[in-house]
């Protein structure tokens, strides 16, 4: 069935298989770290020192009744439900923005509990239902 | 292998051609009022909800298109079948096309929503470094003469660029990303409500539809410069 | 109630602008492979023109591409 030419066109594809794959995971042991778009507040706990003035994202949800607004800033508190994080911020926040709903802050910290974020991006999960809906949910969850 | 001769084909091509003809602007009409006016707004997103009928159909679109073409493009370097050599230059620029489009349209959604039109995370990274794959693939067959060598090139360039396709499909669940996980899985519930998935799936079949299109057209093309240069011979 | 409808509770711009991106770009594509389809069909017809009668009747009735192009050649015409 298998004749000689077709075995070692096989054989090609199987190295070059080989050789991406090897390729692959050593970009992937060097990159861990950068591929992950954003750290939570328990990641941030664990972690040694903060180094420096480095930019930092760190997601998680933003906590309930947390937000405190006035005309120079928002603040508010960033939750992964173990370790918590105050977030200062002066801009304009993404519609989606709102409490008990996921949440990007991108920023400095100040120390481990206290992050200036320069951006802020809106993270929604994947459920997708009309208004209606939601209402049925919130009353049977009650 | 009578059945698979280029003159069975191209009648095929025509009746299907007809065929779609007939019926693409009845149900692309259908669709367009499912995903604009009968399906209800999101409970979070309100009407930019809408922009998922084009953007997810893209985004599978692209996906699948390139594993067809990387499969087939590797059985053709394996047993030099010439139909599927011609099955993936038709292909080719449909995936490239509708890539674009869901990296387009998902920049559009990502501004109302995430409030950022994009991202450097593992979800929209990779899914640009399947489009690169797609120009890349595209330029090979453009430039390089039909031999031994293109099939080669192609051949690298589908496994190299294969490996991305899971990479784009769990990079939302294996790593942390601001792109929100499948709504739909393979098993298992979907966490779209029904109401808003008929009008994606009626999308998802006007797109099809029009990919058959584009790729009988060309695929037909395909068949007609071939005859061409052996006119004489016939 | 049309103006409502073209705000699309005020995410209009970015509503619509991705149908017209996807739109546009697949009428582009539609128009573009129309074209160079037709303009081999029609270097095809005219080649076989150029050939000797003969030979020309003989391919025509055997081969079911060289009718098909010729169908949509007079269709054309």
């Amino acid at each position: 069935m298998l004749t000689q030419k077709i075995k070692t066109r096989l054989l090609f594809l199987v190295s070059i298989i080989l050789i991406t794959l090897s390729f692959l995971i050593f970009i992937y042991l060097n990159l861990k770290q950068n591929i992950l778009y954003f750290k939570t507040p328990s990641e941030i706990f664990m972690n040694g020192p903060i180094e420096g003035n480095s930019m930092i994202r760190v997601g998680g949800m933003v906590k309930k009744d947390s937000i405190r607004q006035n005309n120079k800033e928002i603040r508010f508190t960033l939750t992964d439900y173990e370790k918590e994080l105050i977030v200062v911020y002066s801009g304009t926040v993404p519609n989606l923005f709102s409490e008990e709903q996921g949440a990007v802050v991108e920023g400095i910290l100040n120390d481990k509990k206290y992050l200036i974020a320069n951006r802020i991006l809106a993270k929604h999960d994947e459920n997708y239902m009309p208004p209606q809906m939601k209402k049925i949910l919130k009353e049977n969850a009650k | 292998m009578e059945f698979f001769s280029f003159g069975n084909i191209i009648v095929y091509i025509d009746k299907f051609i007809k065929f779609i003809n007939s019926i693409f602007f009845v149900i692309l009409i259908i669709g367009l009022s499912f995903a604009l006016i009968i399906s209800p707004v999101d409970y979070l997103q309100g009407d930019s909800v809408r922009i998922m009928y084009v953007h997810v159909p893209s985004a599978w679109i692209g996906l699948s298109i390139f594993s067809l073409i990387a499969v087939s493009t590797i059985l053709n370097f394996l047993f030099k079948i010439k139909n599927l050599f011609l099955f993936t230059k038709s292909l080719a620029p449909i995936g490239l096309l509708f890539t674009c489009l869901s990296i387009v349209t998902g920049s559009i959604w990502g501004k109302p929503t995430w409030g950022t039109w994009w991202a450097w995370d593992a979800r929209l990274t990779s899914m640009l470094v399947l489009m690169l794959f797609y120009v890349l693939f595209i330029l090979t067959l453009k430039y390089f003469k039909n031999n031994e060598n293109l099939t080669k090139i192609l051949s690298i360039l589908s496994i190299v660029g294969i490996i991305n396709i899971p990479i784009i499909k769990y990079s939302v669940e294996w790593w942390s990303t601001l792109h929100q996980p499948a709504s739909i899985k393979f098993l298992g519930t979907s966490s779209i409500h029904t109401s808003m998935l008929i009008p994606l799936f009626l999308m998802l079949l006007v797109l099809l539809l029009y990919c058959a299109l584009i790729f009988l057209m060309k695929y037909k093309t395909e068949i007609i410069k071939i005859k061409k240069q052996n006119i004489k011979r016939l | 109630m049309i103006i409502e409808f073209l705000k699309m509770g005020g995410y209009g711009f970015y509503v619509w602008s991705s149908f017209l991106v996807v739109f546009t770009f697949c009428t582009l594509l539609f128009y573009k492979t129309r074209k160079t389809l037709k303009k081999y069909e029609k270097e095809f017809a005219k080649e076989l023109e150029n050939l000797p009668a003969e030979h020309k009747k003989r391919i025509a009735k055997s081969s079911k591409v060289i009718s098909s192009i010729l169908a949509s050649q007079n269709k054309l015409s």
